[in-house]
């Protein structure tokens, strides 16, 4: 019997089975290397991660952030006025924040928009080389940001400002204080120094946590300047106006203690129409609005401004989550249940209602874009070191989170607070607002300037908060008046 | 009709072709001094001074290794020679270049007097074993010689072995058995294949490999007749004899045995892989093939439901998914993995003061089976690192995967010689193997024929394995990568199958004796 037959066909066994490891080692090397070469595990990620210079990151024609050789092949990370724009920056040292975080890839040259493009580089071994980044930042606004909050803010306290362009979504300015120096942990990214001072950022001291940016990454209560949201609801509710409200003083039915207003003068006297009780921030009136919606419906209400979602403003760069809650869980797990009481303070931006100074710019955003928040971003571009464009930003709607009538209207109401109602001494600003002061009793307030400029043909939205004594219209409003005489001296 | 083998031989050339095989080998050679030149460029920025000893050693054995082949089996293959050449000065160079002790910087420091780092890389040890395996290819090529002269005295051709198929199978066995006896064996990176002779450690399942082959032809060749003829014919199959299966049954246990007490995967498939595509060579029976896989799949079942046999289940499961295994991830008896690396709470709250394993320790916290896939996975990141043409000898960072110069030469060669260079390497085992099963179909004996296609066909299994193994084809289980790997048991053993094919090729090759037919001349017996 032959035996030349199977001999063959084990042979063609034999020889698939070889072929079968050719094609798995070009899956491997061929389909999976970009994989297996960015996997979080791979220790060369890290180890070559200092070695080639990163693109350097630009605001308005000035380079904030480039690169330096600190010794042989290896590369540090400086930045220009670090404390003042690491907020949109963050850090670099393998690990990274911010802006060095979610375009980490594109500033390293690891992107496969850029290694594609090079793709013959990366043919011949040669390091494909990253990108320069262009912020949408306005840095004189956000030096002059960062120097209002500085002064303002009290000891020991935090303060944020947000400046977007309403109608791309573009931030032009995201100033935090207390911040910090990414010069002292970038400079030299393997010094020990650098990380012990890593660790003492992120321990912080009291409040204050230097690495988390009280602009995108921070929330606080938001007082009066919430009445904007709950105006847009009352308005959608079927109130305008003229709706006459109650603003006499509110006593709350659990507890009978009373909810007061500011004052007692003008408005907020006993009976006004729905407008000068905004203009006046009539707690009463938008406390026994809230308890009318019920807590269910401004937690729904507030979800269309975008509370309640992290929005990502870049790629994995995520804001804080704002919220207004229906119940909230204490330290001991017990779930509390937003009452009646609590409802009323919810509406008046107190109790358990949280934003991020972020989230009140697009609360405004939507009042200055007739209705439509655009999703907010920091990059408009990112260009390969041959000058050719890999990313460019693509404005997009976030959210349409109330009518263009609606918007229209709180647009004037807007404009009332600082004509006439309690932001007059920032007449002639070319800014309109709403001002807001949260109690944290014992601690200072958290006072609130939440608006849009210019006042007619609205462009920028604004929020500015900062921490200390007195109110949002005297504190907060002078600073948001300058930050937008930057923003507007182009 | 005239037999597949017989069309081959009817087209062979019967020609000497020394010349191509030498112009092949000066090759292979250039290859590997060159790979060579290259590590030493790339790591010291000037040309080693191991070029000359290793790659002008592997070199001059070569050249000697040649001259034997052409002045005793002058008609072989030209290629085998040549493309085993290759790979063993591949390999080398890849040893030379992940031993630390090579580079400038080291023996400067070490003559300095500094503090120097040792591993476990021996470019030394290979070459010296690269050398014996070479004399053991020269002493087989004449210590075997032509099957026709196999009447001269204490002559011994492949065929002799036939003689002597049931102590072959006995010495083979006994070498399987060697590691699994105490004091004898060692455990090594998991697996049981070791024994311990002096100052060396030897992998006896190297040696059996060739001896099972040996066995199995002899086997199949005396009882083939029986088991493919005779067997009741069930639907398109026909089932042999339960006295044919007997065998059968006793080789599956065997393997089972090898799986269960050495914890081997890869050495049992390699086995039970080798006989029965040895059955179906001899038997042209299909039906082998069912029942051999058949068995095999219940073997492993059985073996995954057994508590003890965590390590293959989980094997399994590595290789399905390995990242929750990176740096320890514990198998829960749901079958769920969770992740017990450095990073994770659990592992934080076992890392104290006396615990040698916190993951291993978590893991028993959770009740499930530990494991890590750091190794597999640091193979594939050097795969992923090298890409489509690899960082070039000596400019990529292969050291950062354990065993890099032995189970995972063939990650560490993917790195640093890229796509490219896996293809090269494993279109040379490719044409190995083919070089080997034609000479098993040229061949003109039928134990002959049989011992060739074994001898081709476990190279291929093995080299599938290990290779498929790191690069997560399969589940990965240790062997030794042929030529490549480190080691001087597997190094001997397959230059020794070399040297079998090159004999039986040269066999196959030669010109049948010619009859004299032309009797019109009267020869002239003397002039005197």
């Amino acid at each position: 019997m032959n035996m030349d037959k199977p001999i063959r066909r084990v042979a063609i066994f034999a020889l698939l089975l070889i072929f079968a490891l050719m094609a798995q080692v070009n899956y491997m090397q061929g389909s999976q290397a970009e994989d297996l070469r960015t996997d979080a595990n791979n220790p060369r990620l890290y180890a070559d991660i200092f070695k080639t210079p990163r693109g350097q990151i630009s605001a308005g024609g000035e380079v904030l952030v480039s690169s330096k050789e600190i010794d042989e092949e290896e590369y540090g990370r400086v930045y220009k006025d670090g404390p003042i724009f690491s907020p949109v920056t963050g850090y670099f040292r393998g690990g990274a924040t911010q802006v060095e975080n979610a375009y980490s890839a594109l500033l390293s040259g690891d992107d496969s928009r850029i290694t594609n493009q090079r793709w013959f580089d990366t043919f011949i071994g040669k390091e494909a080389e990253g990108a320069d980044l262009e912020l949408s930042i306005d840095p004189r606004a956000q030096r002059t940001a960062y120097e209002q909050l500085k002064r303002a803010t009290a000891p020991g306290r935090r303060g944020g400002a947000v400046v977007m362009d309403v109608e791309t979504g573009a931030i032009k300015v995201a100033a935090s204080y207390p911040s910090f120096d990414p010069n002292e942990v970038s400079n030299d990214p393997r010094s020990d120094e650098g990380a012990k001072r890593l660790e003492q950022l992120a321990k912080g001291e009291g409040v204050q946590r230097p690495l988390i940016d009280n602009a995108l990454s921070q929330t606080f209560p938001p007082g009066s300047s919430f009445k904007i949201l709950m105006a847009a609801l009352g308005l959608a509710d079927g109130m305008d106006a003229n709706t006459p409200v109650d603003t006499s003083d509110l006593i709350l039915p659990e507890s009978n203690r009373p909810l007061p207003d500011s004052h007692e003068n003008g408005a907020c006297g006993g009976r006004a129409p729905l407008r000068a009780a905004f203009v006046e921030s009539c707690n009463s009136s938008f406390g026994r609005m809230a308890m009318e919606l019920t807590i269910q419906k401004l937690h729904d209400g507030s979800e269309k401004f975008g509370f309640g979602d992290r929005v990502e403003i870049e790629p994995n760069f995520f804001a804080a989550e704002s919220s207004v809650p229906v119940e909230v869980t204490d330290a001991e797990g017990n779930v509390i249940k937003t009452g009646q009481d609590a409802t009323a303070r919810s509406g008046i931006g107190q109790e358990n209602v949280r934003s991020t100074p972020l989230q009140m710019a697009m609360v405004a955003a939507a009042v200055a874009n007739n209705g439509v928040i655009m999703k907010p971003y920091l990059v408009e571009k990112a260009r390969a070191q041959d000058q050719s464009e890999v990313y460019s930003a693509d404005p997009q709607e976030y959210k349409k989170a109330m009518s263009e009538g609606d918007a229209k209207e709180l647009q004037d109401w807007m404009r009332g607070v600082v004509t006439e109602g309690t932001a007059t001494n920032l007449q002639g600003r070319n800014i309109a607002g709403k001002t807001g002061t949260a109690e944290q009793t014992p601690f200072p307030n958290a006072r609130w300037f939440v608006g849009f400029s210019p006042m007619e043909d609205p462009k920028y939205a604004f929020a500015v908060m900062t921490e200390g004594s007195g109110s949002g219209g005297t504190a907060a409003g002078p600073i948001a008046a300058e930050i937008m005489a930057q923003v507007l001296k182009q | 009709m005239s037999s597949l083998g017989e069309q081959i031989r009817a087209r062979l050339p019967y020609q000497r072709r020394n010349a191509a095989s030498l112009v092949l080998l000066v090759f292979a050679m250039v290859l590997t001094l060159s790979a060579f030149a290259e590590v030493g460029l790339a790591r010291d920025g000037s040309i080693p001074a191991g070029l000359f000893g290793y790659g002008g050693g592997l070199a001059v054995l070569a050249v000697a290794a040649y001259f034997v082949q052409m002045k005793f089996a002058p008609y072989a293959d030209p290629l085998l020679l040549p493309l085993a050449v290759a790979l063993n000065g591949l390999g080398l160079a890849m040893i030379y270049r992940l031993d630390l002790e090579t580079s400038a910087d080291w023996k400067a420091a070490a003559r300095a007097g500094g503090e120097v780092l040792t591993d476990e890389a021996d470019a030394p040890g290979q070459l010296m074993w690269t050398f014996v395996g070479i004399a053991m290819f020269v002493a087989a090529i004449l210590i075997m010689r032509d099957t026709q002269k196999s009447d001269a005295p204490l002559s011994f051709t492949p065929k002799t072995a036939q003689r002597y198929t049931y102590l072959i199978g006995l010495g083979a066995i006994i070498l399987l058995i060697l590691p699994i006896m105490p004091g004898l064996g060692m455990e090594l990176n998991g697996a049981r294949v070791w024994i311990k002779v002096g100052p060396m450690s030897v992998q006896p399942g190297e040696f059996a490999k060739l001896m099972l082959v040996a066995f199995f032809a002899g086997y199949l060749v005396n009882k083939r007749q029986a088991m493919s003829l005779i067997g009741k014919k069930i639907g398109p199959f026909s089932l042999p004899r339960a006295r044919d299966l007997g065998p059968v049954m006793v080789i599956w246990f065997f393997c089972l045995g090898v799986l269960f007490l050495q914890k081997d995967l890869g050495t049992a498939l390699l086995y039970f892989g080798l006989f029965v595509s040895m059955l179906y060579i001899a038997t042209q029976r299909f039906s082998w093939i069912v029942i051999g896989i058949g068995l095999l799949v219940v073997g492993v079942f059985v073996a995954m439901q057994l508590p003890f046999m965590g390590h293959v289940d989980q094997r399994i499961s590595i290789w399905q998914n390995p990242q929750p295994y990176f740096d320890g991830g514990c198998m829960l008896e749901s079958g769920e993995v969770v992740p017990v690396n450095p990073n994770t709470e659990i592992y934080q709250k076992h890392d104290v003061e006396g615990v040698i394993s916190p993951g291993f320790a978590a893991c028993g916290e959770l009740g499930g089976a530990y494991a890590d896939s750091r190794q597999l996975m640091m193979g594939l990141f050097a795969l992923g690192e090298g890409g489509v043409l690899g960082t070039g000898l000596g400019q990529g960072e292969p050291w950062r995967t354990p065993l890099s110069f032995s189970d995972f030469i063939i990650d560490s060669l993917g790195e640093e010689l890229g796509l490219t260079g896996l293809m090269a390497i494993l279109l040379i085992y490719g044409l190995i193997v083919q070089r080997g099963m034609k000479t098993a179909v040229a061949a003109r004996d039928p134990y002959l024929k049989m011992f060739a296609g074994g001898v081709s066909f476990v190279l291929a299994l093995q080299v599938f394995v290990i290779v498929g193994g790191v690069t997560k084809l399969i589940p990965l289980t240790g062997l030794t990568t042929p030529f490549l790997s480190q080691g001087g048991s597997s190094l001997m053993a397959n230059w020794i199958l070399i040297a079998i094919l090159v004999r039986m090729s040269h066999d196959a090759r030669k010109p049948a004796p010619q009859a004299i037919q032309d009797e019109g001349m009267t020869q002239i017996v003397s002039t005197r």
